[in-house]
């Protein structure tokens, strides 16, 4: 079992990064996902968080028990998600919008920037979850290339793809 | 009778539960939705709006609650499959309607996606608390049927299954979700049309003259007409004889003599027996482990999942716990819990509200076996902790509690409430 | 037989639209018996639910005209019929119109059951223009009649059940003693703009065809709106 909690800001495409994954790892890698959501009270700017479970075996409990990664894209989510880590587990952060003094292993990528770069900071999720998969090898990347299609809207297909291969390089 | 591969969207999804509640309606050809959006209900009512006009299927978002409700008792018996969708204080609204529904003996059903709290509570959280309401919420004597998925495959086949029963039974089914499967993402298979069997509604075959309402067939349901079809029939939420007449001078069963004598008795009755006569037929559990158990766990909802991992923990500790899930909530399986009662130390029952389920088992337990409550107030859901700790301390407990224990959960002790563990979602 | 029972049968007759495609929804107890001879499905919803109801017949069923008649017009469900009006649901609405609250010991003109009084200091409230509303918010057919005006209210519901969208018919129905007293003291005025129909004291309750007008219905909406979108994938509901 994989657990992954992905935490973060409302509209910053956290909820459909677990999706995106969830879907990979259930529909094209065939195993079982389960993601649940937790908004703030406002959807948007507010605090919002995805946890996404990933097994062999058909899930139960659907909820995290002890986190195996953290994608923190946010210092909120940081901050309230970090103690959920296992002792082994491991930080992912956005090191721009993230400061850590985690005594836990942590990784960094400027996704946000390298999105901008790309045209728009809507797709550092996208970046994000590129370095995720490389580095956790939750789903296989065959999967995830089927799957963000399917998630995203047509006309930002290629550039999310972009901007997958660009997080999966970085790594 | 097989699905309309026109209302099946077959494939395989990645949704949440919400969604797939409103695939499964369709699948099972709902054909209407009067809805007024509510947290967390409106993702089905949303999908079931998107895709529905490519099924035939009408949406329509009413001024109100009441106005949804009574939309789809009228859809109904203009012969369409319908439905509303809802939560909180908007189900509440809609009970004056419910038990007119019922009275009318018009099947509907109702997915309610359970927040927590009384009143507005917490919109975006979970719960469990409605599960009473549904049971006894609307005025007067009548039985309904309740459902409550644990898994958003589950929102897909139980929200057919729902509109099996409301045709099979002409009564109310209330699709009792809560908002942790309402809002659950996983695997979803929608299968082919042709693996989905579907309850066609039970529509009058005799003589146009010889129709009566509420005439019943031996397993006590009537045949249905559609209103259009030329009976002129007397539909009517007061009390009816099976002509459909209100039957306001006898005092029901209570004057046979005088309701005799006008040979006008009131069909009230049957309200409830359709239901209670048949519920070997409708009834539904799951039961894992119960054969030689000491303490058996009874759970529905979301909630069973939870209980999953607290059971899962005693069982490797060499305890010998059994589950038992509540697939119908409604009606309620007496007779097994009465039978299990009889040989177990105990039954654990965690619930997301503070005692509901857990008084209909006492009942059933008849004072022979305890009966512990795992509250819950609502917004997130139990720590296995908590419920494996409930199960350690009936198995522990020697003494006979006379009513039903009520387990302090471990923030319970620390902080008065306790409803708001955690937040794990 | 209740006047307007008596009325929506020779209008059903007079329309020629069938029977079968009537249905009475109505929140008003009437006499089966009385329904029997007139051969039309009725619906007694709980009270003030009329019109919902009748809109989910519609839309299940668009062959159907479901005719509502509301009791205590307006008090219970106003809301429904101020929506109704602005989706033009294709449904005919008579309020058996007793004024609001305004229940009198005797006979009541659109139930033959007992009413009781809850205005037993008489009555200080100003009753609702029905006509008004309905203009207002979108009807597209709006006339008021008094109980004993049994040709134009034949005539007017006639209309209604022909006319494709939101029909009000406004019909003053005091109980039945006092329903001579009400026809002597009305005024036919045709036409007349509805902001003047209000029911006043001393003043002469203004009777007539108020409106008389076009708009598309919710389903001719509904059926335009989602064909432009969805195109071929969209099943239209056929009318």
């Amino acid at each position: 079992m994989l657990e992954i909690r992905f935490a973060g800001f409302g509209g910053q495409g956290i909820i459909r990064s677990g999706i995106i994954v969830g879907r990979a790892a259930s529909i094209y890698d065939n195993k079982y996902s389960t993601m649940n959501q937790a908004f703030g009270p406002e959807a948007r700017g507010g605090a919002c968080s995805s946890q996404l479970l990933i097994s062999d075996k058909k899930i139960l409990y659907p909820y995290i028990t002890r986190s195996d990664y953290l994608v923190a894209m946010s210092q909120e989510g940081y901050s309230k998600f970090e103690s959920e880590v296992k002792d082994d587990g491991v930080l992912i952060i956005d090191d721009d919008l993230v400061n850590t003094d985690s005594t836990k292993k942590v990784l960094k990528i400027p996704s946000t920037r390298i999105a901008e770069e790309l045209g728009h900071r809507i797709f550092a999720n996208v970046v994000m979850l590129g370095y995720v998969i490389r580095v956790t090898k939750a789903v296989s990347l065959e999967a995830m290339r089927k799957a963000i299609p399917e998630s995203v809207p047509e006309r930002f297909v290629d550039k999310n793809l972009k901007a997958f291969e660009k997080g999966y390089e970085y790594a | 009778m097989k699905a309309d591969p026109r209302d099946v969207f077959t494939g395989t999804y990645y949704i949440d539960g919400d969604v797939a509640m409103a695939y499964g309606a369709l699948a099972a050809g709902c054909k209407f939705l009067g809805g007024y959006p509510i947290t967390p209900s409106t993702e089905a009512a949303e999908a079931f709006a998107r895709i529905a006009p490519r099924a035939g299927a009408r949406f329509i978002q009413m001024e109100d609650e009441l106005g949804s409700i009574a939309s789809v008792l009228g859809a109904s018996w203009a012969g369409q499959k319908a439905m509303t969708i809802t939560s909180g204080p908007s189900y509440s609204l809609m009970m004056e309607n419910i038990s007119l529904g019922a009275a009318m003996e018009i099947p509907f059903i109702i997915i309610n996606i359970q927040r927590a709290g009384p009143s507005t509570g917490v919109p975006t959280c979970t719960g469990q608390a409605d599960v009473m309401q549904s049971r006894w919420g609307g005025n007067g004597d009548y039985e309904i049927i309740a459902l409550a998925p644990d898994s958003p495959q589950e929102g897909f086949e139980f929200a057919v299954k729902a509109f099996n029963l409301a045709e099979r039974y002409r009564c109310p089914v209330m699709l009792m979700s809560d908002e942790c499967v309402g809002h659950m993402t996983e695997k979803v298979v929608v299968p082919e049309a042709s693996k989905i069997d579907i309850e066609p509604r039970r529509f009058y075959k005799g003589p146009a003259d010889a129709y009566l309402p509420y005439k019943r067939d031996p397993d006590l349901v009537s045949p249905i007409v559609k209103a259009g079809d030329g009976y002129g029939i007397y539909i009517t939420g007061l009390s009816h004889d099976e002509k459909g007449h209100p039957v306001l001078e006898s005092g029901n069963s209570y004057d046979l003599e005088h309701a005799r004598a006008l040979n006008r008795k009131s069909t009230d009755q049957y309200l409830v027996d359709k239901i209670r006569k048949n519920r070997d037929k409708i009834i539904e559990i799951q039961e894992e482990n119960t054969e030689d158990a000491d303490v058996v766990v009874v759970s529905y909802g979301i909630s069973s999942r939870v209980a999953y991992r607290a059971v899962e923990q005693a069982r490797q500790e060499g305890y010998k716990v059994g589950t038992l899930r509540l697939i119908t909530v409604w009606p309620f399986p007496e007779e097994r819990i009465r039978e299990l009662a009889g040989r177990v130390k105990g039954f654990v029952v965690p619930e997301i509200n503070y005692g509901q389920i857990v008084f209909e088992v006492d009942r059933c337990a008849e004072g022979r076996a305890n009966v512990v409550l795992v509250p819950h107030g609502g917004a997130s859901v139990h720590q296995p902790e908590d419920i494996y700790a409930a199960i350690r301390q009936l198995l522990e407990s020697k003494k006979r509690y006379e009513n039903v224990f009520e387990f302090r959960t471990i923030l319970e002790r620390k902080v008065f409430g306790g409803g708001m563990l955690k937040n794990r979602s | 037989m209740d006047k307007i029972l008596e009325a929506l049968s020779k209008g059903i007759e007079k329309s020629g639209i069938g029977r079968k495609r009537v249905c009475l929804v109505t929140d008003i107890l009437y006499d089966p018996e009385v329904l029997e001879t007139l051969k039309i499905d009725l619906f007694h919803t709980s009270r003030g639910r009329t019109i919902p109801f009748a809109t989910g017949m519609k839309l299940a069923n668009p062959k159907l005209k479901p005719v509502v008649i509301m009791g205590d017009m307006a008090t219970l469900g106003g809301n429904h019929f101020v929506h109704a009006c602005r989706r033009n649901m294709d449904l005919l609405v008579i309020c058996a119109n007793h004024f609001v609250y305004r229940r009198v010991e005797g006979e009541s003109a659109s139930g033959d059951y007992d009413t009781v009084s809850y205005s037993p200091y008489l009555l200080f409230e100003n009753p609702l223009n029905i006509p008004h509303i309905a203009r207002s918010c979108g009807s597209v057919y709006t006339a008021r009649w008094t109980a004993l005006h049994t040709d134009e209210l034949t005539r007017s519901i006639s209309h209604g059940l022909k006319k494709k969208g939101l029909s009000v018919i406004d019909v003053i129905s005091p109980p039945a003693e006092l329903l001579d007293f009400y026809y002597r003291h009305s005024e036919i005025r045709n036409g007349e703009d509805t902001i003047h129909t209000g029911i006043e004291e001393e003043k002469k309750i203004i009777v007539g065809e108020f409106l008389e007008r076009e708009r598309p219905t919710f389903i001719e909406s509904y059926n335009r709106q989602l064909e432009e979108v969805l195109g071929d994938q969209f099943v239209k509901i056929e009318v």
